[in-house]
């Protein structure tokens, strides 16, 4: 019996630490009973689950469409493109209208912060974040965080490094607040334009050298660099990048040896990483893939059933 | 405006005129709308005696910033709803914005707002023309026509020239035509994806930050502007602390300097905005506590000389959408004077007085016009405040078009008894009460 009552998830600021590992302990119930596909198979049977998927995204959806296969709903996913805001419809008016097609739970990608938690006053079904601008992607920090406890147990005092462009991240975000409520200790590291000192004030430690951000590190967890989009002007280039903050074999020799390397994904091979070390036995890259769906399919399997219950928000 | 001119005793208030040096219980008596000290015995027709022995009754408030967009492409705010709501907020008078649609950028344009006034305004309506054409702040706007039509003051706000030499020169040119220029002071790049005061909450919330030093960078510019044209410069909605110390050193130094602050700016802080709350999305962004606080302060030691609503009204399609798609801006208009209140009486025992000056005297000497002051045989602009009186705003039952409202629902000591504009009542809240 779960103990789990909000109907909606969006973000992992303000869970609390029980709420996290109820999370977490569902989707590894998940991955065992995996084998046992019937019985799993038939938790959210005869559920409609849309995906508004206003973003691009591969790995995100496709997870939240297999997740919500396995527990025997029934999915539609809906992209930014193929809809009907790309008439001038209004997120609000898209809502509606998708709650009036019947859906039992809207999980939603959106480049605008906070559009979830609008959605959530809007339709009274379950939301469930993909990820809305720079603001959270709690899906993406949950399993990151369920892949890190797989590798090395309670997170409570390790040191976990995000390096990157931290400003304009939701997964840095997401793994900031989800990590520090497990007690581990955050380090954000990258360059100083992309990684504010007023993340001091969210819990985190700041530093701007790489040295500093790898040594004490029990893990070590990347971040996508872009140059082309907002942090364009925010440092020179990505070959400057690369030199600077790139993890490469040549600043491994200042990471604990037993430390591991995570990454959100999608890579860019050469820039933030060295393309052999994202294949190395160090890198938990597509361990994080994998878990992803078990994770995604406890969320949705915790929210629709908190929300035919008549959870709260 | 229809209604007659006013009759009326008002029988032991308290008259208060800072300009004047008045400060006193006493009696007001209108007579066909003018305003006389002594019981004018002249009269046989019976005239209605008003005992209101805890209101407060001064010049009549002025608005420095008001947008009412009228004409504007689908707006909800027209001429007509912006004064009764003017009205209802103590307003006897607005300036109204230049970001009309199309844009009040030359005399063809103010002469059709000019109509729309005549037709429906039941407050004063002053324009401020564009400073650039369309606010661009590309090319200078016939500022020399734009005064011959009949504008008060020249502005590009919301926005601000990028260009500092066409700033300049726009400045240096207005100084010839006395043209009160009014800027809003705003460094654009660094506002371009602007949508939360920069700070630990805009980053936890993920939103683009609209950081004090985009301000800081615009007020040090058009003091240095200022002092070296010896020209006035008024500084629209000040919202950070820091702006406040250069304004304050400015004055030191006699720069011809003088400063606004939305009085919502006075009352809130940028929590407003967790929950992604659009209708606190203000312009300039709501700031930290400390700078609420130091506004506060700075209206008190009169560094920021006024107080406007900052009114900006959207139409709730427009406004309750996602944070970041959703305009800056929130009407203000009917809770300017009690949010001031409120805030500075927690700083003085006495608002009243500097109410007078920040939301009366100085508009007006900002816009170079005479304040309505309490003189005998003046024309009767005056404002009358129940004190103690707590009373609860809802967005939707004022009388402007919008219900853009950071503060719906929210209580308030004291509240707008009556507005009398150029010798006519234009508003009664007693008439409402009974």
């Amino acid at each position: 019996m779960n103990r789990w009552k909000k109907k909606s998830f969006l973000g992992l600021e303000g869970l609390e630490r029980w709420e996290i590992l109820e999370i977490i302990e569902t989707a590894e119930k998940f991955l065992v009973q995996k084998k046992n596909e019937k019985e799993v198979g038939s938790l959210l049977r005869g559920r409609r689950i849309i995906n508004l998927f206003m973003e691009p995204s591969t790995r995100t959806r496709v997870a939240f469409e297999i997740a919500a296969k396995s527990l025997g709903a029934d999915v539609i996913s809906i992209s930014g493109e193929a809809s009907s805001l790309t008439k001038g419809e209004t997120l609000r008016d898209t809502a509606l209208n998708v709650r009036a097609l019947g859906a039992d739970a809207i999980v939603i990608r959106h480049s605008s912060p906070g559009s979830p938690f609008l959605l959530s006053n809007i339709v009274d079904v379950p939301i469930i974040n993909a990820g809305d601008g720079a603001h959270e992607h709690p899906s993406q920090g949950l399993l990151d965080i369920f892949t890190l406890r797989e590798k090395m147990g309670d997170l409570e005092g390790k040191r976990i490094t995000i390096l990157g462009d931290i400003l304009f991240s939701r997964v840095a975000r997401s793994n900031l607040f989800g990590l520090t409520t497990l007690g581990a200790q955050v380090t954000l590291a990258g360059p100083s334009t992309l990684v504010p000192k007023e993340f001091n004030a969210l819990g985190a430690s700041v530093t701007h050298n790489l040295a500093e951000a790898l040594e004490d590190a029990d893990a070590v967890m990347l971040l996508r660099i872009q140059h082309e989009r907002q942090s364009a002007t925010h440092f020179p280039s990505l070959t400057e990048y690369s030199k600077m903050f790139g993890l490469n074999k040549s600043v491994l020799d200042l990471m604990k040896p037993d430390s591991v390397i995570l990454h959100p994904g999608p890579l860019n091979r050469g820039v933030e990483i060295e393309s052999d070390l994202a294949d190395s036995s160090r890198s938990l890259i597509l361990r994080q893939v994998s878990n992803g769906i078990a994770v995604r399919m406890a969320i949705l399997y915790l929210c629709v059933t908190a929300g035919s219950k008549g959870g709260n928000r | 405006m229809g209604a007659d001119l006013l009759n009326l005793n008002i029988i032991g208030a308290r008259l208060l005129d800072p300009e004047c040096g008045i400060d006193r219980k006493g009696d007001l008596y209108i007579r066909d709308g003018k305003i006389y000290f002594e019981k004018p015995e002249d009269r046989s027709i019976a005239v209605e005696d008003l005992n209101i022995p805890s209101h407060v009754i001064m010049p009549g408030l002025l608005d420095l910033r008001a947008h009412p967009r009228d004409p504007s492409h689908g707006n909800c705010e027209s001429i007509y709803s912006v004064t009764r709501s003017a009205a209802r907020g103590g307003f006897v008078g607005i300036l109204a914005m230049p970001d009309t649609t199309p844009h009040a950028d030359n005399p063809g344009t103010i002469r059709f707002i000019q109509d729309r006034i005549k037709q429906s305004a039941c407050v004063r309506v002053w324009l401020a023309g564009c400073l650039t054409k369309e606010s661009k702040g590309e090319v200078m706007a016939p500022l020399g026509s734009l005064k011959e039509a009949g504008i008060a003051a020249v502005t590009d706000c919301p926005f601000s020239p990028v260009d500092s030499q066409i700033f300049l020169n726009s400045v240096h040119y207005a100084k010839m035509f006395d043209l009160p220029v009014i800027e809003f002071p705003r460094e654009m790049y660094l506002t371009k994806n602007g949508h939360a005061h920069e700070s630990a909450l805009s980053l936890k919330m993920g939103l683009g930050g609209f950081p004090r030093i985009a301000e800081e960078i615009a007020v040090q510019r058009a003091i240095s502007i200022a002092k070296n044209l010896d020209a006035p410069i008024h500084l629209s909605s000040i919202s950070s602390s820091e702006a406040i110390e250069l304004i304050r050193e400015a004055k030191k130094k006699e720069v011809r300097i003088t400063a606004d602050s939305t009085a919502h700016h006075l009352l809130l802080n940028e929590k407003a905005i967790v929950n992604y709350d659009s209708n606190a999305k203000t312009l300039p962004p709501l700031r930290e506590e400390v700078d609420r606080q130091a506004l506060v302060q700075a209206v008190c030691d009169g560094t920021i000389d006024a107080i406007t609503s900052g009114h900006q009204p959207y139409p709730e399609h427009e406004k309750k959408v996602e944070f970041d798609r959703a305009p800056a801006g929130v009407i203000g208009l009917e809770t300017a004077f009690a949010s001031a209140f409120d805030s500075l009486v927690k700083h003085t025992d006495d608002p009243f007085p500097i109410i007078a000056k920040a939301m009366s005297m100085s508009p007006h000497k900002v816009l170079m016009l005479k304040p309505p002051g309490l003189k005998d045989g003046n024309l009767a602009n005056l404002t009358i405040i129940q004190n103690n009186s707590k009373w609860t705003y809802f967005a939707t039952q004022g009388l402007s078009g919008a219900v853009n409202s950071p503060i719906d629902g929210r209580s308030f000591s004291s509240k707008i008894a009556m507005t009398i504009v150029d010798g006519k009542q234009v508003y009664n809240s007693m008439a409402c009460e009974e």
